[in-house]
């Protein structure tokens, strides 16, 4: 599964603002909300469905990633967004590092293997060093949009 | 190398997959051995101590694996694992949160 086929370019957001992990995961659906991916009256939902599953484990997975993500019933096809936190966010880490690329993925409630390929996909990439340097060091949205589709074009990890 | 080095081979059990949690469950289980261990899925190869490594397999439920370990805990490593999928990761379980 390509970035084409799930990732939102207008919900890109190359300088996250907000310093804490509520605060990056409601900026980025914001930007899915802005972008009309997702719903108004459905944002708190998926905030809460969100934060939920961060207290069964969080998704900061180390290396300054992070995987915010939930099913919800108000998503009919898997959407995703990227961000990159310049100064980091405490993620509650499993290496206790801060984390400053953030992939988060709202997928509807009957396809898990959506999800599992986009999962695939997110890390296959981030494996990639030149991948997470350029993604940290783009300075707008266009920037990430274009490395996402030297991504898809496997320009790195393949 | 005269460390022991010992393969099972496990199905991936869950109804989603070697997702984010799935990953975790094996990760943190494995790090409590003394023991190096890898997730064979076909040709690709991911360390059980790598999370990334592991998501980008994209194993899909109902996937074979081989676990390979090698150091003076691998028999339990082995054995602990292989519990742990054959349980699903304990995704059902009530008192799942555990780390």
């Amino acid at each position: 599964m390509k970035f084409a086929d799930f990732m939102s370019p207008e919900a890109i957001r190359a300088e996250l603002v907000a310093d804490g992990k509520e605060g990056v995961i409601r900026e980025m659906l914001r930007a899915l909300l802005d972008a009309g991916k997702i719903e108004a009256p459905e944002m708190e939902s998926i905030v809460k469905a969100i934060l939920s599953r961060e207290e069964l484990g969080s998704t900061g997975i180390g290396r300054g990633v992070a995987v915010p993500h939930t099913k919800h019933s108000s998503v009919d096809q898997l959407v995703g967004t990227v961000g990159v936190s310049r100064d980091g966010v405490d993620f509650d880490s499993l290496d206790g590092e801060k984390v400053y690329l953030l992939f988060l993925l709202v997928s509807p409630l009957d396809r898990p293997g959506d999800h599992l390929r986009a999962l695939e996909n997110i890390s296959r990439q981030l494996r990639d060093d030149r991948f997470c340097r350029f993604l940290k060091q783009a300075k707008t949205a266009e920037e990430i949009r274009q490395l996402l589709e030297e991504a898809d074009n496997n320009q790195f990890a393949s | 190398m005269d460390q022991p080095r010992l393969t099972r081979t496990v199905t991936v059990a869950n109804r989603t997959g070697l997702h984010v949690r799935a990953a975790l469950a094996i990760y943190n289980l494995a790090r409590q051995f003394q023991t190096q261990v890898e997730i064979v899925m076909d040709r690709q190869r991911a360390s059980a101590g790598d999370m990334l490594h592991m998501l980008s397999l994209g194993a899909n439920p109902g996937q074979e694996l081989v676990l390979e370990a090698i150091g003076p805990q691998a028999e339990q490593a082995l054995d602990a694992l292989a519990e742990l999928f054959a349980a699903g990761f304990h995704e059902d379980d009530p008192q799942t949160g555990r780390r």
